[in-house]
């Protein structure tokens, strides 16, 4: 996410003085790659600020929290209502708030506030595996709009609905076995990039 | 304003790192003190950091050695595992030099207990990564085989005698003429003095920042990888890290 967020929005080509990044991150798996993001964004000189109001209790994502934190990467205690706050201060939003496995959680608090806020954003928003709110397969009319789309392993259904400027695909690390056993038939990544835009 | 893809000078010899503006070598209880901090206060795992490293030696392997570059009719690797964390990063990185596209085989003489490195081995194992039942006999036999070698037996906790089947492999590795990309240290090398008749490698793979032994360094790349240091740890240490170029993982420093 980090690198084709990079790719996308390079850091001379930012809008706003300072290279600020709005991290949405859900209550799930989702969530966590967010913060895993939003560190790799501090190390490669972006200002990073996390929005994380319901937190996971795993351990392993309690720890990504803390490496965040410890990185002075600050976190938001609640998200403005008013969009036009949003799009003043930041850049770009990465929406890593529901994935895949997403169901029942999008109709209930935070999210829906959430997505509510981010389908007004005027500003760029990278949604991370699924448009957060969208359905898996049948994609959405009315949620938000992603600019760019960065597919975790392999494309999903609704990625086909994606409207947006760029769609990377990360997943570099699947196995070959795995990709022929469901016949992903995976795009050739350039040199040692770890994402490839579709 | 960052530097676009250039190698950038490091300062090795004498006034390595004495200035406050110069790369730091590091020694050993400095770069042990660097670790802990990063696992207790920072709370990364051994997991987490061991991917982002052999991510970068990979990485490394790919810019200074492309597969086109290799005389044998595969770009065929042979990764030397050690018995600790050094042996790990050579398995992650073994995985990735598969995705580059190099047929890398394995020899993992000694293997730790732990879930850790069972599933690094796995790994490897469902990618058809061959793990070799002894290691090649003769110096001869390895350059026929292979167009590199990596070293990841010791790294920055090495201390004192080696002990065997390192000690027979490192004999055969100083008397191989195909190039040996150590990852952090030199195997068989005193962190901080280096071994004047010890292993030669043509690459260095330095990670999160050099060792003293760096210093000693005589092959052709050098390179920085382990991009993970948070600002405040590398200032708290006075790192004096160049900045690596836009989103790679690894730094050429020679």
């Amino acid at each position: 996410i980090p690198v084709s967020s990079r790719q996308a929005f390079p850091l001379p080509s930012l809008p706003r003085k300072q290279p600020t990044v709005l991290v949405v991150c859900g209550p799930a798996q989702n969530g966590a790659i967010g913060l895993v993001c939003a560190r790799h964004l501090r190390i490669f000189d972006y200002e990073p600020t996390i929005f994380y109001p319901k937190r996971s209790p795993d351990p392993l994502y309690r720890d990504f929290t803390t490496q965040c934190e410890k990185m002075d990467i600050p976190f938001l205690s609640y998200l403005p209502t008013e969009v036009q706050l949003i799009n003043d201060a930041y850049n770009a939003v990465v929406d890593a708030v529901l994935g895949a496995e997403a169901e029942a959680a999008e109709g209930r608090e935070p999210c829906a506030a959430i997505l509510a806020t981010l389908k007004h954003v005027r500003i760029p928003i990278v949604s991370l595996d699924v448009p957060s709110g969208w359905d898996v397969e049948a994609g959405s009319s009315g949620g938000i709009s992603p600019d760019v789309l960065v597919s975790l392993s392999a494309p999903k259904q609704c990625a086909r609905r994606f409207l947006g400027r760029q769609h990377f695909v990360a997943g570099r690390f699947l196995p070959y076995d795995v990709q022929k056993k469901f016949e992903l038939n995976p795009p050739k990544y350039p040199g040692t990039e770890c994402v490839v835009a579709l | 304003d960052r530097e676009r893809c250039r190698p950038h000078r490091a300062m090795h010899g004498p006034n390595a790192g004495s200035g406050p503006r110069g790369l730091r070598f590091l020694g050993q209880d400095e770069a042990q003190a660097i670790d802990q901090e990063l696992f207790t206060e920072y709370k990364f795992s051994v997991d987490q950091l061991m991917e982002l490293a052999g991510l970068s030696c990979a990485t490394a392997i790919a810019k200074a050695y492309p597969p086109s570059s290799f005389t044998t009719s595969q770009p065929a690797v042979l990764v030397v595992c050690g018995p600790g964390n050094n042996g790990g990063d050579g398995l992650v990185c073994a995985r990735h030099l598969k995705m580059f596209g190099y047929q890398p085989t394995v020899y993992y003489p000694k293997r730790p207990n732990k879930p850790l490195f069972e599933g690094l081995t796995t790994q490897c194992q469902k990618m058809d990564i061959p793990f070799l039942p002894e290691f090649p006999a003769e110096a001869a036999l390895i350059d026929e085989l292979y167009g590199l070698v990596v070293d990841a037996i010791f790294g920055f906790s090495f201390k004192g005698a080696v002990r065997e089947p390192f000690g027979s492999i490192l004999s055969t590795l100083e008397r191989i003429t195909v190039p040996i990309a150590s990852i952090d240290i030199p195997s068989g090398w005193d962190v901080e003095k280096g071994k004047a008749d010890g292993l030669q490698p043509d690459m260095l793979i330095s990670l999160t920042a050099p060792k003293k032994a760096a210093m000693h360094f005589a092959g052709r790349y050098h390179f920085l990888g382990g991009r993970f240091v948070p600002a405040a740890l590398q200032e708290k240490y006075t790192l004096n890290l160049p900045p690596y170029p836009e989103t790679d993982c690894v730094l050429q420093l020679t």
